[in-house]
């Protein structure tokens, strides 16, 4: 038993003060080993062809160059896909993608081996390349074989109903602009082992991908993994940085260093999968959704990376709060000559849930009705109406109460009616408002991925040496676990150290991902204190002769019997008295399962809720337009630290707002990604957070689960709070046709495509009229 | 006196480079060399802020800060002032700086990396300002991504900085750097490294030699952009010549009725001071680049750049600035609108050098600037257009109108711009006249917008302006 003191507790960042000093030191900062080479990746200036040629003389004659590598070089497996093969490291006489790698270079200088790679002579046979997910769908060319899910009869279903509409969507790709780029540094051991320090999000299985590469045993390399810059999901399977550098290490048996440049890192690695949709809906006059069917196709890229479980995840969310009683899925994994589309925050879901929202949208202005109410119409309930098209049955339903809520807290029905006046009198500045809600689903759908290990030491003078396999990306899950711990064992934070995540220290984990990190890491930190409590427990009761009696962990003191003891000195009498002090811990996530075949069960612990409203205002002389007000409100369950989890949700919030508005990937026909760089792609900067932004967090969350604090994660999920700015948008737009005809939108809604979609619905609302 | 050494002060100390690699940056220099790993790479090209680390100069007897972006800096920038890194803000004690500390306070970092480069960027602020307010801080921030938190934590901490103490360890060795960086004294520098040569001399006649004996060099005027050429397209640059140590080509004077900017005035100085005749002038360089980039690049070194987005040259070209050009034995005056030839080609020729530039104050007329880019800070237009107009009795005068982003250089839209003069301003005669664009210009399309998108808008904000005037009341969304 311990006093809640730590949880709860709004404690900054345990890196806080070193990030704002400088001294918090990411994998390019740490000292490297005497005679650290650098190196470079040379990449296909083609998105398909067959290399007929490919001349490195000039490149070993470079400046500094001290090694140059190819598929030859490789001992092992040629590949990096983590589930299925399809990213070969150096393809050997194909390329697929503009940005593919060929061959590498180690050199004196990051800089030389850089200019070193410029200089290759490549001779290419150009084939005709595949880019967009239309072209893929007319060639029939998939990545994996897409499934078909149904329950029910929707034909008959949208037959039947009173209204009709067909609804073709797209949502676009997103580049993950990590601060931090890709970078791992490779150092040679003795027994040719490696220790591999990388920036990345999955240190177990980039242990395993180097082992195979090189044909070696997993126990011969060890990943290290202080923080991360960021990863959003695009360092969760991107491993060929790090094998690549480790292959450097392997073939000139020096430290070998590899940081890919902006630019390098936005053209060979997968960014978000763009999704496109043709669906067909059948609604009663209140809206109420009576059938779906919906084609949902995705480019993937070249791979299938981890594409089969991000399409999988969007069908999951493709219902996002709404009972859909008859439904028909059927999926296309598009293959195309792009870099292989991966994780990214929201994986699948986001886009999943895009397709629904937008149909909704859609219904509410085919029945000239408030959007908010449709919405509400179609909410999954809590007796009935309450199991999903995969079968799951939702026991934790809060989207009510959120909903209804933030609708009286934000005074979205006065607003509703306000802008429609301020529209009929204003020529060119329109506004638009929307509240959207989230339902997303909380466990990795891969069921044998939810599980962890952790590893606790307590050292003779009582302070906590703490271990665990999520990895610290900003996320702020050291922080939590620490304190999770803290409150364990009755100790203060600055007590708990946690180190890098270490392959050596907890074996096989799971990747940073999913949002899953906290729930499944904390959880067995908390095993393997509780072990060692256990030992404690069992010597306190033999030297001190006591039974069933409860012993207190609390401000640094274990209290039992009405003694009280310090810490450190029941720690020091357990030492002398050969009590083992060190455990590791376990966790696996109870309850669930799930039939990929029969593609239903339970593949979710819970359900994360949220919902938001957003006020904008376009320009229809440009499209510009201006997030005016965002009122949030979130289910963070009994949140462990609700400094960091309020930082996660506007964070992500801010993240899916530029998925959604300013952030476009650009590829030209021939397939060479043209979006490279910061000058021209661009994420949110100061000025597009949302002049007013008020966040709260709903305040009666608990997780009905056995999750750690009885906490909600907050990782994913807000990043689909932003679907309000998109439908406000949209509602700006609606207001030129006099809400009478539905806007054609896809996101991102840049600028240039409002104005499009301005312009399309002026045409057809003055045609008709 | 010549000099192929740079001094600058680090740590309270003077520290002396000789003949360093012109071609190194900032940033190399600063996590190879001297090995502090605070300050980042995000990008390496002045487009995240994460490199950003701050300048102290002294200027009329004391100190003035800016932050820059070490990764498009050179090395040679540092000659004859302070470098302050984020290592350099906290105390000796390991106390942290306030900016530091609001920080942490606010929960302003998550994954940490971009937060030394927004550190810095507040510890400018601090420096520039007495007090913080929306504008300013969002500001000295538009050049700093963040990928992380959504950008409110760190503008409560920077908020937050309005009640607290302004004095740190930069207040109170004040005079302790202002005497050591008198000692280093202004002197030509001329470095040679292997096959590379810089020169940055400090009077126009010195730097009229160097042009005649190395006529092939690359100007360095801020060096925004010249520098990508390293950090991109990972060339040597063999010669340049820096305009930056010349003060008689860093001023900015009003005469008679004209503004005349020196060729290396930094863009942030001419911002603050064209505010206060064209106001849109101001607000369009305030969404130009950023604070870090302001700092540093020039005027002079957006017209020789001659791009076709760059956001100055539209403004200057429809307020009939005039280049003046130097060449070894004469100053010729040149209206801008004759100056670009083609894309990124301009008039200026060999050994001739800009000196200046000539702006008119038109006092009776209406000046208006429009900027459209996806993002609204620190993006490259899609169109930017500026009005120069007369209006008497609702009739327009006279008009000159230019675009960038509409056709491969910065240009002026003749077509339109005779159809009309003594026209009324009515919508009518708008839809007509803004056809006339089309004859004017054949924009292409890019990643950044379509080639209908751009003349859709150019003509929209034609209409737009127009419109403004007509209802005496603004038409934008801030």
């Amino acid at each position: 038993m311990s006093k809640n003191i730590f949880v709860n507790e709004k404690r900054p960042h345990d890196s806080a003060s070193k990030h704002v000093s400088g001294y918090a030191d990411y994998t390019d900062d740490i000292s490297e080993p005497k005679g650290t080479l650098h190196g470079a990746i040379g990449w296909s200036k083609k998105s398909h062809a067959l290399i007929k040629k490919i001349d490195l003389s000039e490149v070993w004659k470079s400046e500094g160059v001290i090694s140059v590598i190819g598929y030859k070089d490789i001992p092992g497996r040629n590949d990096v896909g983590p589930v299925f093969d399809g990213d070969p490291i150096f393809s050997p006489n194909k390329v697929e993608y503009y940005g593919q790698p060929l061959f590498a270079v180690a050199a004196i200088s990051t800089e030389l081996a850089r200019k070193a790679v410029l200089k290759a002579k490549v001779i290419y046979k150009v084939l005709k390349p595949i880019v967009t997910i239309k072209e893929a769908l007319k060639k029939k060319k998939f990545v994996l074989k897409g499934i078909k899910i149904q329950r029910g009869n929707p034909s008959n279903a949208i037959r039947k109903s009173k209204n009709q509409l067909k609804v073709n969507f797209t949502t676009g790709s997103q580049e993950h602009f990590y601060l931090e780029g890709q970078v791992a540094l490779a150092i040679p051991k003795e027994d040719n082992d490696f220790l591999v320090y990388s920036s990345t999000q999955h240190p177990s299985e980039t242990q395993q991908i180097i082992a195979k590469m090189l044909n070696q045993k997993s126990n011969s390399v060890t990943v290290l993994v202080r923080r991360v810059g960021g990863g959003f999901g695009g360092k969760e399977t991107n491993f060929m940085t790090s094998a690549i550098c480790s292959l450097l290490a392997y073939k000139t048996r020096k430290p070998v260093k590899l940081r890919l440049d902006r630019d390098d890192d936005i053209i060979i690695t997968g960014k978000r999968h763009d999704f496109y949709s043709e669906s067909e809906v059948g609604f009663n006059s209140l809206g109420i959704i009576e059938g779906l069917k919906i084609k949902l196709s995705s480019r993937c890229g070249i791979s299938p990376d981890l594409s089969g479980a991000i399409n999988g995840r969007a069908i999951m969310h493709i219902d996002n709060a709404y009972y859909i009683p008859h439904i028909r899925v059927q999926n296309y994994l598009c293959k195309t000559n792009t870099a292989s589309n991966t994780a990214f925050r929201g994986f699948g879901g986001n886009q999943g849930m895009m397709v629904i929202e937008n149909i909704i949208d859609n219904i509410s202005r085919y029945l000239n009705k408030d959007p908010c109410q449709i919405r509400k119409n179609n909410f999954y309930q809590k007796k009935k109406k309450n199991i999903t098209h995969y079968g799951m049955k939702i026991e934790d339903n809060v989207i009510q109460e959120i909903f209804n809520k933030l609708v009286k807290k934000s005074n979205y029905k006065k607003r509703y009616s306000k802008i429609k006046k301020f529209n009929q009198k204003s020529k060119y500045l329109k506004k638009g408002i929307a509240i959207t809600p989230v339902k997303f689903g909380i466990s990795f759908t891969t069921t044998h991925l939810n599980q962890a290990g952790a590893l606790v030491h307590i050292y003779t003078d009582g302070s906590v040496h703490l271990n665990h396999g999520g990895v610290e990306m900003g996320q702020g899950t050291n922080t939590k676990i620490a304190q999770l711990v803290a409150n364990e064992l009755g100790l203060s934070f600055e007590k708990i150290k946690i180190s890098s995540t270490n392959t050596s220290k907890v074996p096989n984990t799971s990747a940073s991902a999913a949002s899953s990190t906290t729930d499944l890491n904390g959880a067995a930190a908390l095993d393997a204190v509780s072990k060692i409590k256990q030992n404690l427990e069992k010597f306190i009761k033999k030297k001190y002769n006591i039974k069933n009696i409860k012993i207190v962990y609390e401000k640094g003191l274990i209290k039992f019997n009405k003694k009280s003891f310090k810490f450190e000195t029941i720690i020091k009498e357990a030492y002398l008295n050969r009590i083992s002090l060190s455990s590791s811990g376990f966790y696996s996530t109870p309850k669930i399962y799930f039939d990929k075949k029969t593609f239903s069960g339970r593949p979710f612990l819970y359900f994360c809720y949220g919902a938001a409203v957003t006020e904008v205002t376009i320009d229809i002389l440009t499209g510009e337009n201006i997030v005016e007000r965002v009122d949030i409100l979130h289910d963070a369950g009994k949140a462990i630290n609700p400094a960091l989890e309020l930082g996660q949700i506007e964070g992500g919030f801010v993240q899916g707002q530029g998925w959604l508005t300013i952030e476009e990937v650009n590829w030209k026909t021939n397939g060479q990604i043209t979006t490279v760089s910061p000058s021209t792609y661009k994420i949110p900067a100061v000025s597009d957070m949302p002049k007013k932004f008020n966040v709260e967090i709903f305040k009666q969350g608990k997780n009905k689960e056995n999750v750690v604090n009885k906490a909600k994660t907050t990782g994913e999920p807000p990043l689909m709070l932003a679907m309000s700015v998109f439908y406000a948008i949209k509602d700006a737009i609606a207001s030129v046709g006099k809400y009478k005809k539905i806007p054609i939108l896809d996101a991102p809604a840049t600028p240039e495509k409002i104005l499009m979609s301005l312009n399309e619905l002026k045409n057809r609302f003055n045609h008709i009229r | 006196m010549t000099s192929s050494a740079i001094q600058f002060i680090w740590n309270n100390k003077i520290l002396k480079i000789d003949n360093p690699d012109p071609n190194e940056t900032l940033l190399n220099f600063i996590r190879l060399k001297i090995k502090k790993t605070g300050t980042k790479e995000g990008c390496a090209e002045g487009g995240c802020g994460a490199c950003t680390v701050v300048l102290a100069e002294l200027k009329k007897n004391t100190l003035t800060y800016k932050a820059i972006n070490a990764c498009i800096s050179f090395v040679t920038i540092l000659q004859g002032k302070q470098l302050i890194l984020v290592e350099d803000l906290s105390n000796n004690d390991g106390s942290l700086h306030p900016v530091q500390k609001a920080m942490v306070d606010y929960h302003g970092s998550q994954c940490g990396f971009c937060t030394p480069g927004f550190v810095m960027s507040l510890f400018a602020l601090t420096k520039d300002y007495s007090s913080y307010t929306e504008e300013n801080i969002k500001d000295s921030i538009s050049g700093n991504l963040c990928r992380c938190t959504g950008y409110r934590p760190i503008m409560d901490a920077a908020k937050s900085l309005n009640n607290k103490n302004r004095s740190d360890k930069f207040v109170k060795n004040k005079k302790k750097i202002i005497n050591l960086l008198k000692k280093i004294k202004s002197e030509n520098i001329n470095i040679k490294n292997k096959n590379k040569k810089y020169f940055a001399p400090t009077t126009v006649t010195e730097l009229k030699k160097i042009i005649k004996d190395y006529p092939n060099s690359n100007f360095l005027s801020g060096g925004t952009d010249l520098s990508l050429i390293v950090t991109k397209d990972r060339k040597d640059i063999d010669n340049i010549i820096s305009l930056n140590s010349i003060n008689e080509l860093n001023f900015i004077e009003k005469k008679n009725e004209n503004i005349i900017v020196g060729a290396s005035t930094p863009l942030r100085e001419f911002e603050l001071f064209i505010k206060k005749y064209y106001p849109d002038f101001a607000s369009i360089l305030n969404r130009y680049g950023s604070v870090q980039i302001r700092n540093v690049a020039t005027i002079a070194g957006n017209i020789a750049t001659a791009s076709p987005i760059g956001d100055t040259l539209p403004l200057l070209l429809s307020l009939d600035a005039k280049v003046v050009l130097q060449s070894l034995n004469k100053k010729t005056i040149l209206p801008l609108k004759n100056f670009f030839v083609s894309y990124r080609k301009t008039k200026l020729k060999k050994r001739q050098f800009i000196h200046s530039i000539i702006i008119p104050i038109f006092k009776k007329n209406i000046f208006k600037a429009y900027k459209i880019s996806k993002r609204i800070d620190d993006d490259i237009s899609s169109v930017c257009a500026s009005f120069n107009l007369e209006v008497k009795n609702k009739k327009i005068k006279n008009i000159k109108i230019a675009y960038g982003g509409m056709a491969s250089i910065p240009k002026r839209a003749i077509n339109c711009e005779k159809n009309l003069i003594n026209t009324n301003i009515s919508e009518e005669n708008i839809e007509k006249t803004k056809k006339t664009l089309e004859k004017d210009f054949k924009p292409i399309s890019d990643m950044r917008a379509s080639k209908n998108y751009r003349m859709e808008i150019a003509k929209n904000l034609l209409m737009k302006c127009l419109m403004e005037i007509k209802n005496n009341k603004l038409l934008r969304l801030n």
